[in-house]
């Protein structure tokens, strides 16, 4: 037998390739999503949609939880628009989070999913929240993680400092350069202080590394748009739409977590009376940090809502 | 009857299970001839069977915990913790530490399971050596070998940093390789291990995989350590090219083309002297296992179900 030397390339091995892959347009707009299941899927294999949160990143956010999930459940991604292998649409409105629940419901349909549970990670609470209370019969369950939403302390990332989002500086350090005319300037400096201030924990290089490099897929004026248009629930709404969530819930929140605070997941358990899972120690992004806890609390909740239906 | 001795303490990377992406569905206990004990783990029921061996004494088995909840899915998934770390027994005698005791324990943890035959999966000289030696001495308990970052003495001369230094000796300085010195070893065991995988995991992204590598190494023993070191090597480059000459099962070599352990021209010369499939990870250093999890994990799945692929 004769030896072959063969190269693999660093990334040539992904863990799990989507079973299912399609386009779903509205208003113009490519929504581009990714569907995965078990062998043994049938008519009552839950349907498990991992939303995308900011459109700085994409689907490959959720990397870590694919593989596994997709062993139990079907599950469902899609690229947000403004990144990945989404459209970028060049108005402000069309970032708006009522724009990003309907494309939720559009993927819903082009993937055949008749309900689901939501798992929304910070920016994506505000979809995932807004599609379990207007579409009570499509929405079996959410788990909200690190939810960026205005409970108590408005989350650094809606406009922090106040107007500060818009005031034309000498130059912008830390904070400062969540700022407009930072990302025109300096976009890859603002990406990269902003994920090493989403991992907190040590050993994160890679998931740092992973995120700018996913930011790197979109740019400065895409992100400028997001944050025009509002991609937050304010405060005046999220009581009403907590108040008409019926589904089971559950939130999962870091304690250092430095883009939105522990409280704020606290704050979210006590409105919507659910459960909370606090991780010790972490911070904003658990999914990639945290892949195994993370995978096995939404195991655990996926498992508990099937049993709670069939009971 | 001598009374037995009471098990070293269970270390905390193997006493937590709250965290522990697959925990085993059996374990116990096999024993040599002199008492010695080594604690085995068993996951899932697939066929084939594959052991993960221990890179021991310096780690113990959780090594392998990128690759054990991925492969018991597939496969029969057997490790253990070798003799001198983990769960095992921690013998301070060099003679515990024999080639001929190390290799016997792959043979006495099959006994002990059950398993027939099975494949056999290690890492370095400590892993990759042994499963060579077992496999030409008992072909028939071996369907293949998966050996990552090989390991196999005198096949090249070892990289100029690991011979730089005595080992035996007092040295004027601890810097570096140095470090690789018994008595720097009694002095700061734990400075060593931070040391030894910083310097074989360079690659961008490495703190995890070299914060428990040296955990895994100070939850062992450098009296273990002390020990296996005095023991010697008893075969020239003749000796080593016989024994893995006589291996008749499939053989995969995965090695990276940036080893700071082991020369990755020990690797192509082991191919070439069994046949094996070669394959050689650009830019990786010694801890593909740990730190290419998904690549090894495919990279052993796919040769294991190359073995039992029906022949046309």
């Amino acid at each position: 037998m004769a030896s072959h030397p063969a190269a693999i390339p660093h990334d040539a091995a992904r863990a799990r390739h989507p079973d299912a892959s399609g386009t779903v347009v509205r208003d113009g707009v490519r929504i581009v999503w990714d569907r995965y299941e078990p062998a043994d899927a049938g008519p009552a294999t839950p349907t498990v949609v991992l939303a995308p949160t900011w459109s700085i990143v994409h689907a490959r956010l959720w990397k870590a939880q694919i593989p596994y999930l997709a062993r139990h459940f079907r599950v469902v991604t899609w690229d947000g628009r403004g990144n990945g292998r989404s459209d970028r649409p060049a108005d402000a409105a069309a970032y708006d989070h009522a724009a990003f629940a309907a494309d939720g419901l559009s993927v819903l349909d082009a993937t055949s999913t008749e309900r689901a549970i939501l798992v929304g990670l910070s920016a994506g609470a505000s979809w995932s929240l807004l599609l379990a209370a207007e579409h009570p019969d499509r929405v079996q369950g959410v788990v909200f993680i690190a939810p960026a939403l205005p409970v108590g302390r408005l989350p650094r990332t809606s406009d922090s400092p106040p107007s500060g989002f818009d005031v034309e500086r000498e130059s912008y350090e830390g904070w400062d350069l969540y700022n407009r005319h930072a990302w025109r300037l300096a976009y890859a400096r603002f990406v990269a202080h902003f994920f090493a201030q989403c991992f907190t924990e040590p050993h994160s290089t890679k998931q740092i590394e992973d995120c700018v490099g996913w930011a790197c897929e979109t740019d400065a004026e895409t992100l400028i748009r997001t944050q025009d248009a509002g991609r937050l629930l304010d405060h005046a709404s999220l009581a009403a739409v907590t108040r008409a969530v019926r589904c089971p819930t559950l939130v999962i929140h870091g304690t250092d977590d430095d883009i939105v605070e522990h409280a704020v997941g606290v704050g979210l358990a006590e409105l919507l009376g659910c459960p909370l899972l606090t991780i010790e120690g972490g911070g904003h992004i658990p999914p990639a940090r945290d892949p195994v806890r993370v995978n096995l609390a939404i195991r655990t909740f996926v498992e508990s809502v099937r049993e709670g239906q069939l009971a | 009857m001598t009374p037995i001795p009471p098990l070293p303490p269970v270390p905390p990377s193997l006493a937590s299970t709250h965290d522990r992406a697959r925990l085993p569905d059996r374990d116990g206990w096999a024993a040599d001839e002199s008492g010695v004990r080594i604690h085995w783990e068993v996951y899932g029921e697939g066929e084939p069977t594959i052991v993960l061996l221990p890179s021991t004494p310096i780690v113990h088995s959780r090594q392998w915990k990128g690759q054990v909840p991925y492969l018991a899915r597939h496969f029969r998934v057997i490790t253990y913790d070798g003799r001198g770390n983990g769960r095992s027994d921690r013998p301070t005698e060099p003679a515990a530490y024999d080639g001929s005791r190390i290799v016997g324990d792959i043979g006495r943890v099959l006994d002990a399971t059950g398993t027939g035959h099975a494949v056999l999966v290690g890492l370095c000289g400590d892993g990759v050596w042994p499963a060579f030696r077992f496999a030409a001495a008992s072909p028939d308990r071996v369907e293949g070998i998966v050996a990552f970052a090989v390991g196999v003495p005198r096949l090249a001369p070892p990289h100029p940093w690991r011979v730089q230094w005595s080992f035996e000796d007092e040295l004027p300085t601890d810097e570096g390789w140095a470090k690789v010195n018994a008595h720097y070893w009694r002095r700061d065991y734990a400075g060593f291990a931070r040391f030894f995988f910083a310097a074989i995991t360079t690659e961008p992204h490495s703190t995890k995989v070299i914060e428990d590598a040296a955990a895994w190494a100070v939850e062992g023993s450098v009296d273990a350590m002390l020990a296996d070191a005095a023991t010697g090597f008893d075969l020239d480059r003749d000796g080593v090219e016989a024994v893995v000459r006589a291996v008749r099962s499939p053989i995969l070599v995965v090695h990276g083309s940036e080893d700071h352990c082991q020369p990755p021209v020990r690797a192509r010369i082991l191919a070439e002297l069994t046949g094996a499939t070669l394959v050689e990870v650009e830019g990786a250093d010694h801890m593909i296992p740990g730190r290419h999890p998904v690549l090894a994990n495919l990279l052993i799945r796919d040769f294991v179900r190359s073995l039992r692929r029906p022949t046309p």
